[in-house]
């Protein structure tokens, strides 16, 4: 029917990108926090923080906290009618407030920006083979983020600069086939 | 079960008194077309439709983005799609059990699925057992038109006759000749658009402006031309020019149709009740119930012949009966074979027309699955442009088994893909890390992919039927389908080749592979479904002659893919449409003579 019936199938698009740090992940203490409707406030501000250091701003656009990732996460947690969803999310919350408490003496949100990359870094160093529940939790808010985001006006309009879902009167954009 | 609802639609107060010229059931492609020809030559018609009438266009909203939706474009909490792994774990009917409100087909799983919520059946009404099947199906005016994926392409004699070519299965009772002139009406009755190739295997539509390609998709078109192969822009059931119908607007390229399941709300799109049903509405000689679902083909007792369709209310589940002096069947591959064996009476014992005992039988369709991602490093880090302002991307036709001859299989198959720039960059999900770098790769290669996938013939075998399940029914007490379906050795064989073909022609061009897909979907995947109740000249194994009239009752007509004798590899509405207004042309004749 269309290329489109295969996205159904896991993305066979992979991506030569390395892994790579990210550039910075200085959190804004002076952004508004909104009344999550899922999470507690402490699991909202993590998950706001972590999807802002995996989408993170940069010169050509906002990152996910701006983009609204964990509020829409939130809302879409808060109505799940599968119940494992919404426990899986916890669960990793709490698996990576472990390791945190385990590697730094203190929370994920009370840690040191350097100290949260060193334990992002490190769960996301498993990715292509997690083996823990705070590994599996980072595939879990990566794969939310990238939803969350290029979903948003921030990473549709701004990010990636899309063109389309315009109306084109007149020729149609692209090459001919001659 | 769907509640009882007493309130009646307008077309619900269709007189069935009176005894209509022709019924047709089924409102899709081919139901559809017989209205068109039929109504055009005078013949007062009702037509049934299972399903409902939507607003269709407030379902679709194709320019929304996905921030102005709730849910950016997905279903409401309770409604789940069946999953790629639960079509081969479980076996149907895969909604029994479910805690879930509503259960689709895989197709409700794509994103955006909140705009095809109400055109997909919900599983839990319609259920079907027997072997694995991926069954899609849109019950609603229109049918699956209203979400195809427009891909509109010719068959040739190699399809026609290919047990002539290659000594497999059957020849069809036409050949290319016969129909032509009939692909020529659907062409400008209906608009397609695509670019002339001259190629004998893939015969040119009178194509309207075709869509334009992308910088790789020329590059891989030049080189597949140093292959003796061909890369030719998408050829799209879609009017680029317009076409004189004041319910369908030409294409604007606004690009909706490639982001979603779901069709197009400007009707650029052929979709059956636009370009087919509405004109003929206008014509005064049709008559549409919807909301009335066909069980019988009711048989006049002293003659044999049909004299109408039993049908129940899908609303009110009362049982009304339709007169008519001809009968037309056009209720897609499966559900036609489904009512005609459903059709029993003492002159049909194994239901009507089916004296050969093929109703069900022949089975065929196409496999797909296999296919190729490529890197084109060039575009890593160019510029976004608009690469998806088009219904589709790109079509490689047929190379195999044409002047060749395969050692693991016979026929042959054809690759669909796209490339470039879209609304949702899908590299993200397969690339690694996080942070700056992680957000930079994703901006510079959202544009550098080309990929593809192949649809495949499979055989028709006698042995891949389908037949009445003896105790499961629908909710409406009908009994449903039970599915005696696998692909065999040729198919898996053919799968094995795609893989391989595509990464060589990529690499060719010098693309770099970087993802090769060997995986087989599940059966009934293309929702290409063929064949149960195919044409030919011998009433011992054949249904219909080659008109898609019954040899068995003459006044009975069978419009839809089921009449089709093979599967080849291209898609098949469009022949199937050309079949449809052959066929009622000469119904209309018949009719005229007093034949039927």
């Amino acid at each position: 029917m269309k290329i489109s019936r295969r996205d159904m199938i896991q993305a066979t698009a992979a991506a030569a990108a390395a892994a790579a740090l990210p550039l910075n992940a200085v959190p804004n203490p002076q952004s508004p926090v909104p009344k999550p409707k899922f999470f507690t406030p402490a699991e909202f501000a993590l998950v706001d923080e972590m999807s802002d250091m995996i989408i993170p701003t940069d010169q050509q656009s906002a990152g996910a906290r701006a983009a609204g990732v964990a509020t829409f996460i939130d809302a879409r947690l808060a109505e799940s009618f599968e119940k494992d969803q919404p426990e899986r999310w916890r669960a990793g919350i709490k698996a990576v407030e472990a390791l945190s408490r385990e590697m730094h003496g203190k929370t994920f949100m009370a840690s040191t920006p350097e100290q949260r990359l060193v334990l992002l870094t490190r769960i996301a160093a498993a990715e292509s083979d997690p083996k823990s529940d705070a590994d599996k939790f980072f595939k879990e808010i990566k794969s939310g983020t990238i939803r969350a985001y290029y979903t948003s006006k921030i990473g549709i309009h701004d990010d990636q600069q899309y063109k389309g879902n315009v109306i084109q009167p007149g020729e149609y954009a692209g090459f001919d086939a001659t | 079960m769907t509640l009882i609802r007493f309130r009646a639609s307008p077309e619900q107060d269709v007189d069935l008194s009176r005894t209509y010229d022709a019924v047709v059931v089924g409102s899709g492609a081919a139901g559809g077309m017989a209205a068109h020809v039929l109504t055009s030559q005078g013949m007062k018609v009702l037509m049934l439709e299972a399903g409902k009438k939507i607003p269709i266009e407030q379902e679709l909203r194709s320019m929304q983005w996905p921030y102005d939706h709730p849910r950016r474009g997905d279903a409401p909490p309770g409604d789940h799609a069946i999953r790629f792994n639960e079509y081969n774990i479980r076996k149907p009917p895969y909604a029994k059990g479910s805690a879930f409100k509503h259960v689709f087909s895989y197709v409700g799983g794509w994103g955006g699925s909140d705009y095809v919520k109400d055109i997909l059946v919900d599983e839990k009404d319609h259920p079907y057992t027997g072997t694995k099947y991926a069954w899609v199906r849109a019950r609603l005016l229109g049918g699956k038109t209203n979400i195809w994926g427009r891909l509109a392409l010719r068959l040739s004699d190699y399809d026609f006759k290919g047990k002539t070519h290659d000594g497999y299965g059957e020849d069809w009772p036409i050949s290319y000749a016969d129909l032509e002139p009939y692909y020529d009406k659907v062409d400008l009755y209906l608009g397609i658009s695509g670019h002339k190739e001259n190629l004998p295997h893939l015969p040119d539509s009178l194509f309207q402006r075709p869509n334009k390609l992308t910088a790789p998709e020329v590059k891989l078109r030049k080189s597949l031309a140093t292959m003796g192969r061909t890369l030719t822009p998408y050829r799209a059931g879609v009017t680029t020019d317009g076409v004189k119908n004041k319910y369908r607007s030409k294409c604007f390229g606004r690009g909706a149709c490639g982001r979603r399941p779901g069709g197009c709300d400007i009707h650029a799109a052929f979709d059956s009740p636009t370009g087919l049903i509405y004109p003929a509405m206008d014509t005064g000689n049709l008559t549409l119930r919807t909301n009335s679902i066909a069980h019988e083909v009711l048989v006049d007792p002293n003659t044999g012949k049909a004299r109408g369709v039993s049908f129940v209310d899908s609303q009110n589940h009362r049982t009304y009966e339709a007169k008519a002096k001809v009968v037309i069947v056009a209720a897609s591959t499966l559900e036609s074979a489904r009512l005609l064996l459903l059709s029993r009476s003492r002159q049909h014992p194994n239901g009507i027309g089916n004296s050969s005992g093929h109703v069900g039988h022949n089975f065929c369709e196409h496999v797909m699955g296999p296919g190729v991602t490529g890197l084109v490093k060039e575009m890593v880090g160019a510029p976004p442009t608009l690469d998806d302002g088009k219904p589709g991307g790109f079509y490689v036709p047929r190379f195999r088994n044409l002047q060749d001859k395969q050692p693991g299989f016979i026929r042959g198959y054809g690759f669909e893909g796209g490339s470039g720039f879209g609304l949702f960059p899908d590299s993200a999900w397969g690339t690694p890390g996080f942070g700056g770098q992680f957000k930079k790769s994703v901006r510079e290669h959202a544009g550098a992919f080309i990929s593809m996938g192949a649809f495949g013939e499979v055989l028709a075998r006698y042995e891949n039927y389908m037949d009445l399940d003896p105790e499961v029914k629908d909710s409406w007490g009908i009994p449903v389908l039970r599915f005696h379906y696998e692909f065999s050795d040729n198919e898996k064989k053919m799968c094995e080749d795609m893989a391989n073909a595509g990464k060589e022609m990529l690499e060719a061009a010098g693309i770099e592979v970087v993802g090769v897909d060997k995986n087989i979907l599940t059966e009934g995947w293309s929702i290409h479904e063929l064949g149960t109740a195919r044409m030919g000249n011998d009433p011992k194994t054949s249904v219909l002659n080659q008109f898609q009239q019954s040899h068995d009752v003459k006044n009975l007509f069978v419009v839809d893919g089921s009449s089709h004798v093979s599967a080849s590899c291209q898609n098949p509405t469009w022949t199937i449409m050309a079949l449809a207004w052959r066929s009622c042309e000469h119904l209309a004749d018949e009719f005229k003579r007093g034949n039927l």
